[in-house]
């Protein structure tokens, strides 16, 4: 059966809601865009230096997360982050995984008997087991990361509802994240702190929802993760 | 005709045992067990034969948590998570590491000291109790370490603490996991690096 030509009004009733549809497409994009904008991080690293550094290529670097605190303690992710981080690109260096490099020192690393100065890792260091370990793996650096996370500001609503027709949330919700991070390098020649590291992020996360939440969070941990990586990588290549 | 009523009013029975099963089994206590792998210290070895007893209270130890009501919540097993941490950690410390049931068969070994845990104490820290984002555990052992004739050479308490953070799709139970094995690792630690330093012990080492 041969299709019936569409008349003029209806061509034109089919391309208006194509427009329309492209034009809600576009607005929606620009609006997602917008959002992602405005759901942006600031970073702020800062570094301080107290030796010169460098590393060979059969040298390694361990970077270990403090757990000392009683109301928090530092990310296993997050130093997973940064680990991998600072063994990609130019001037790779060559990381020891945090839970292999414990595992395989314990009990000497564990979060009661870490050392937390330079003269404990001096102390350390006199034991054979712990110098011959240190010794297998090449380990140059030790670079422990301390910080966390903290979200504050919370406003806003959003109120969710189901019912036989079908569900759906309306409102909208703000909060403001802020990562903050020092990693401090220990040169394991010198048993000296050679410096610190400072990386603090801050961004805002929006969570709209019309119908549908849609969560525009600010990266603020994986921001802070690569400027801290990439400024550590430069540190301890001696650059 | 009575055939497919019948076979409704069976479906419904059954679908309504099943909603009160599910509702019975919803209202008991949650169980976990402690799972973990504990890794070997390294710690210079003593020159010593030391049997080791687990007495059935160590074996089967478990924790019972209760709520703010008084109903069982969660049942915590981990007497066996901690025979596996003994057995990876004495063998490190000990020339001869012996597991026997008795003290007769401790003698018949003719091992230098009989070594035997127990667990005094047990405490539990939940997020959504404390307010914290982490999960906590205490432990408190009493260390006991006797000749084969039944004397005590030291008898000591160790305190162990381990704490997991509360993180997005992490459940209840894997957090406790976390916890209790931070906490067992703790007691390896604190164990392992302090046994030759209680003064009895110091004593007894001296004197041997």
């Amino acid at each position: 059966m041969a299709k019936k030509p569409l008349d003029r009004g209806t061509q034109e009733g089919i391309n208006m809601s194509t427009i329309k549809k492209a034009q809600i497409v576009n607005v929606g994009v620009a609006f997602f865009i917008a959002s992602i904008l405005a759901a942006c991080t600031s970073t702020t690293v800062d570094e301080f230096r107290q030796g010169e550094t460098g590393i060979e290529t059969d040298e390694s670097v361990v970077i270990l997360g403090r757990r000392q605190a009683s109301d928090y303690e530092t990310d296993s992710g997050f130093v997973e982050c940064v680990g991998d981080r600072m063994q990609r690109g130019e001037n790779a260096i060559s990381v020891v995984p945090e839970q292999e490099f414990i595992d395989s020192m314990f009990p000497w690393f564990e979060p009661r008997t870490a050392p937390l100065r330079t003269r404990d890792l001096e102390q350390l260091m006199a034991e054979d087991v712990v110098a011959n370990k240190m010794n297998d793996y090449g380990i140059r650096y030790i670079v422990w990361v301390d910080g966390f996370t903290e979200t504050s500001g919370r406003t806003g609503s959003i109120s969710c509802t189901v019912g036989p027709a079908g569900g759906g949330c309306f409102g909208f919700g703000t909060w403001e994240d802020d990562a903050n991070f020092n990693a401090r390098v220990w040169d394991v020649g010198s048993l000296k702190n050679v410096g610190t590291i400072n990386a603090d992020a801050t961004g805002q996360s929006y969570l709209p929802a019309l119908v549908i939440p849609i969560p525009l969070l600010a990266r603020v941990e994986a921001n802070a993760c690569s400027r801290l990586a990439i400024q550590l990588k430069d540190f301890v290549n001696g650059s | 005709m009575n055939q497919p009523n019948m076979t409704i009013q069976a479906l419904l029975y059954r679908f309504g045992a099943a909603l009160l099963l599910l509702l019975v089994s919803a209202c008991g206590a949650s169980n976990v067990v402690i799972e973990g792998n504990f890794p070997t210290p390294n710690v210079n070895k003593m020159p010593l034969s030391v049997a080791v007893i687990y007495e059935d209270a160590l074996r089967e130890f478990a924790y019972m948590e209760y709520s703010e009501t008084g109903r069982e919540e969660i049942n915590i097993e981990s007497g066996q998570s901690h025979i596996r941490l003994f057995n990876a950690v004495l063998p490190a410390m000990f020339d001869r590491v012996v597991n026997v049931d008795t003290m007769e068969d401790a003698v018949e070994q003719k091992v230098d000291a009989v070594f035997a845990p127990v667990i005094e104490e047990f405490q539990l820290a939940l997020p959504a109790k404390t307010k914290l984002d982490v999960y906590e555990v205490w432990i408190k052992y009493n260390m006991r370490l006797v000749t084969t004739e039944g004397d005590y050479i030291a008898d000591w308490v160790l305190t162990s603490y381990g704490k997991t953070p509360t993180a997005t799709f992490r459940s209840v139970q894997d957090g406790i996991n976390g916890a209790t094995v931070v906490a067992l690792r703790d007691l390896a630690s604190s164990f392992s690096l302090s046994f030759s330093q209680v003064p009895e012990v110091s004593e007894w080492l001296r004197n041997l």
